[in-house]
């Protein structure tokens, strides 16, 4: 049982495809993340979930009930939308219990789901205002309060904290991985931001250019991305990836080489974490020196930006550690379980 | 003084001066409509006069002008539902639907308003004379639908425009069909536009002249056919021809205070927003 | 139950906006392009309902042929709308953007002043005609009292029997119905200028001259294009207050190309011939249509597809 996009294709009108064929089966009671930069498709899958958009070509099958042609309103999902989308001429109460009077619920049952799902998102005191007069993080609060008072199986959410400031998006976030724990429902969360994936998904699914590069929890998204895309993509500062060429036990990039131990020689990209290089104190054999360019503190922690040939190499690491200045140079070492390898050709993730 | 103050004094002169002259002649026409005869054929403009009701019964009344009255709210009023009843769902297919060849429609939609009446005005002449609708307020109202319908496609376009695609999907995630969506949710959004536009067409269908004088020229006749028929080569009587000129425009001064603020946006089918 | 193919969800989709688009499309073939199409069809024929032997048999180019050659009347009565639009929507233009540069520069709250200067533009045209037909006469005229008293106007100077007053005052007195307009307007596009060009112009050292000029015309230039477009339109079809005021005379003096397409029409009845004429005038007014269209509408409707 669960939910299943079976081979999902999209071409707009004017050629362009924002889906090539994207195949994606969950389990009821999950949390979701669709996660990509802008154009990777994301939304589209959303949308087509939602049944506001139809494929081109494919299926999508709810509880092993294909459900590609019902309209929206007959597929029991709620779902909430990054500019709110409330109906500005009704009060907030009424937003919420529009699909309920919809769907021909009592009033008397109505008031009662719509105080629920209000105390639940905190909204009680607002239940008479206009839409016009709360603030984003209340609007959307209110969003999520219609989305889920008829308890839909599924959620969408399209990218809904994106329209807010950085200290509500952190507070909305949790409240939203607080309701899915106490509701187990599903939820579907399109975004754009790792940092909300990483934190809110059970599983992520990566996208690029309307395909799926990986499908995975969170944590192997981070220890074991699919692609130098994925790589790339999760994790702040990113990933350090290089091209250059495995020979005699070293990783050879444009003016630096570095020990990566017994490796098939040829033509890779190495990618390591920030976070997981080491700075020694002084040359060892496995180390070897790079000069300082610049250091940027983001307290507690410092990234260091050193000369690696034409390019920089990041490192995060305690701002405790070592003091240097630009133009020092610093011994900096690899771990050997850190490395990443990459196909320099198709970016695929290498043994 | 200092200069900006003396050119205050010289602004406020001149728009005083385009106010007199705005004004003063429809100013005049309301005088006239409480004026006996000797009062309006005095050579030296009569700003002081004992007024009379008199006109007014004796055009509205007596000439049996009423009817005419009767005619153009009908007239108006009929055509402006039903070009906001079938304007509007088509505003709303052009303001969220892509399909190929759009723009051209909605462009020859543009020119069916511009085009010159007199260039139809031949075939629909000939049309409801075929029909058996010359001469009744259906010809003029079916007329006047037709080239208000452009204007409420272009007005109510940006107007559904202005709400966001999201509303229609979340009404249907909440439960509603597509119609269900727009009638129950875009349509109650879009309420002010809606009036706005309704004032617009009935101002323009009550001014109107070109059709309803060609279509209904006796029985089925508005005011503003009415009144030239009241203008004779001699022996005009102006007090009733004021009156029923004040009764046929100062309800549209009213309305068009009302809307004031969507005027320029109807005028210039929402080219410019204000 | 067998599930419904994506196609017939597509198919549903469409419906609904073609169940929506339908009764307008409807009305407007019957009503107006039926009409049309029949107009075109009988400018191609000798329909004629004063004679009786003429009953629509196809003539090919004939009528146009006359109407290019031979017909004089029409050509005078092109030229004389032509600069009826020019001088009208001309005047109306300068003396429109100069007052709403003046209400812009010192009116703070303008609803009450527009309320006022509006009156003029939505009077019914009839009316209007009616108005100035009894302002502008000869013996008890107010309008024409004062312009006799400061000697704009002979002693016994009647407007509309004088050929060399008619056209001159219907363009004063469209000139009165229509600035408002272009006021109104262009006060609307002043509004919603954003400052801070005028602000860089400032700090770069531009005096108030130059800022019109460099900045503030170029940034009306649409609103501009609109008004003149729009108004340019509206006057080249000017029926309404010429028919009231004069009919067309004295003679053919102030007979504008609808009065005449009327005349032909619905006077003489030579309905084919009519029908030439008609469409010469719907031809102009869509190539100014078609200007407007893409000078307005062309940039926005870009943005209006992505919205």
């Amino acid at each position: 049982m669960g939910v299943a996009l079976r081979g999902i294709r999209r071409t707009f009108p004017d050629g362009t495809v924002a889906l090539h064929g994207l195949d994606l089966a969950f389990e009821q009671g999950e949390f979701i993340v669709l996660l990509g930069p802008s154009g990777s498709g994301k939304t589209t899958a959303c949308r087509m979930l939602a049944g506001l958009d139809v494929p081109s070509a494919g299926s999508i099958e709810i509880d092993g009930r294909d459900v590609t042609a019902l309209p929206p309103r007959l597929r029991g999902m709620g779902m909430v939308f990054q500019n709110y989308a409330l109906y500005a001429h009704k009060s907030v109460f009424e937003n919420i219990a529009y699909p309920l009077r919809v769907r021909k619920f009592a009033a008397d049952s109505i008031r009662s789901k719509v105080q629920a799902i209000a105390a639940l998102l905190r909204i009680e005191p607002y239940l008479h205002r206009r839409p016009a007069e709360l603030s984003g993080g209340q609007a959307q609060r209110v969003a999520v309060a219609r989305a889920l008072v008829w308890e839909p199986a599924i959620c969408l959410m399209d990218e809904p904290l994106s329209n807010l400031d950085a200290l509500l998006r952190l507070q909305l976030r949790t409240e939203l991985k607080r309701l899915h724990r106490d509701l187990s429902k599903t939820f579907v969360f399109v975004t754009h931001d790792q940092e909300e994936a990483m934190t809110l998904g059970t599983r992520i699914a990566v996208l690029r250019d309307g395909r799926l590069e990986q499908f995975e929890a969170p944590r192997n998204i981070y220890r074991k991305p699919a692609s130098r895309f994925v790589a790339e993509f999760i994790g702040r500062p990113a990933m350090n990836t290089f091209d250059g060429e495995v020979r005699d036990g070293r990783f050879h990039a444009p003016g630096w080489a570095v020990p990566v131990g017994d490796r098939p020689a040829g033509p890779a990209v190495l990618g390591i974490r920030p976070e997981q290089i080491e700075i020694v104190s002084a040359a060892t054999d496995d180390a070897f020196p790079l000069v300082l360019d610049v250091c940027e503190p983001v307290e507690p922690d410092i990234l260091w930006f050193l000369r690696a040939g034409d390019r920089s190499l990041i490192v995060r690491g305690s701002g405790d550690d070592i003091t240097a200045e630009s133009g020092d140079t610093v011994h900096v070492r690899f771990p050997r379980v850190a490395l990443h390898w990459f196909d320099p050709v198709t970016g695929a993730r290498l043994p | 003084m200092t200069a900006s103050a003396a050119w205050r004094r010289v602004a406020w002169a001149i728009l005083a001066a385009a106010v007199v002259i705005a004004v003063t002649p429809y100013l005049w026409l309301l005088l006239t409509s409480f004026k006996t005869r000797v009062d309006i054929l005095s050579p030296q403009p009569a700003w002081r006069f004992a007024p009379t009701w008199a006109n007014y019964p004796a055009v509205f009344i007596g000439k049996e002008y009423l009817p005419l009255l009767w005619n153009s709210l009908s007239i108006a009023g009929c055509s402006t539902l039903l070009s906001l009843a079938i304007g509007a769902p088509a505003a709303y297919v052009f303001a969220r639907e892509r399909f190929p060849g759009r723009e051209d429609l909605f462009f020859f939609f543009l020119t069916t308003r511009m085009a010159p009446p007199i260039s139809i005005a031949v075939p629909l002449f000939l049309f409801f004379t075929a029909t058996g609708m010359i001469d009744t307020l259906y010809a003029v109202i079916i007329a006047h639908t037709s080239f208000n319908l452009s204007l409420v496609v272009w007005m109510m376009r940006g107007f559904f425009a202005d709400i966001p695609r999201e509303i229609d999907e979340a009404a249907q995630m909440d439960g509603r069909s597509r119609l269900g969506a727009f009638v129950g949710v875009v349509l109650p959004l879009a309420a002010p536009g809606l009036a706005a536009t309704a004032v617009l067409c009935f101002i323009l269908s009550w001014n109107e002249f070109l059709y309803a004088f060609l279509l209904a020229a006796f029985e089925g006749r508005p005011l503003t056919v009415g009144i030239p028929g009241l203008v004779t080569p001699h022996g005009t009587l102006w007090g009733q021809v004021a009156a029923v000129a004040v009764v046929a425009t100062l309800p549209i001064v009213v309305f068009a205070m009302l809307v004031q603020r969507h005027l320029v946006r109807g005028l210039t089918f929402g080219a410019v927003k204000a | 139950m067998r599930p419904v193919s994506a196609r017939g969800r597509l198919l549903f989709d469409r419906g609904t906006a073609w169940f929506l688009l339908a009764p307008a499309a409807v009305l407007v073939v019957i009503f107006l392009v039926g009409p049309f199409y029949y107009m075109t069809w009988t400018a191609f024929t000798d329909l004629s309902f004063a004679n009786p032997d003429q009953h629509g048999s196809f003539i090919g180019f004939d009528n146009f042929r006359r109407l290019m050659r031979d017909d004089d009347i029409f050509w005078s009565s092109f030229g004389r709308t032509l600069r009826f639009v020019v001088a009208s929507v001309g005047l109306e233009f300068v003396l429109g953007f100069a007052l709403a540069l003046l209400i812009h520069r010192s009116v703070r709250s303008t609803r009450i002043l527009l309320t006022l200067l509006l009156i003029p533009m939505m009077l019914a045209p009839v009316a209007v005609g009616l108005l100035w037909k009894l302002l502008l006469q000869g013996d008890f005229g107010m309008v024409a009292y004062y312009l006799r008293s400061v000697g704009l106007l002979g002693r016994d100077a009647a407007i509309f029997s004088n050929p060399d007053l008619v056209m001159p005052a219907i363009v004063a007195i469209d000139v009165w119905q229509w600035t408002p307009f272009v006021t109104l307007v262009v006060l609307a596009g002043l509004m919603s200028l954003p400052r801070e060009p005028f602000e860089a112009a400032t700090m770069d050292g531009a005096g108030p001259w130059r800022q019109f000029f460099d900045v503030l015309l170029p940034l009306m230039r649409p609103i501009i294009a609109l008004v003149l477009l729009l108004r340019g339109i509206d006057a080249f079809k000017e029926f309404d207050k010429v028919f009231i005021l004069t009919g067309g005379g004295p003679g053919t003096v102030s007979e504008l190309l609808s009065i005449y397409a009327y005349r032909v029409n619905f006077k003489n009845w030579d309905i084919g011939y009519g029908a030439a004429v008609a469409f010469m005038v719907y031809l102009v007014v869509v190539v100014l249509c078609s200007v407007f269209y893409k000078a307005v509408y062309w940039k926005r409707s870009g943005d209006r597809v992505a919205a």
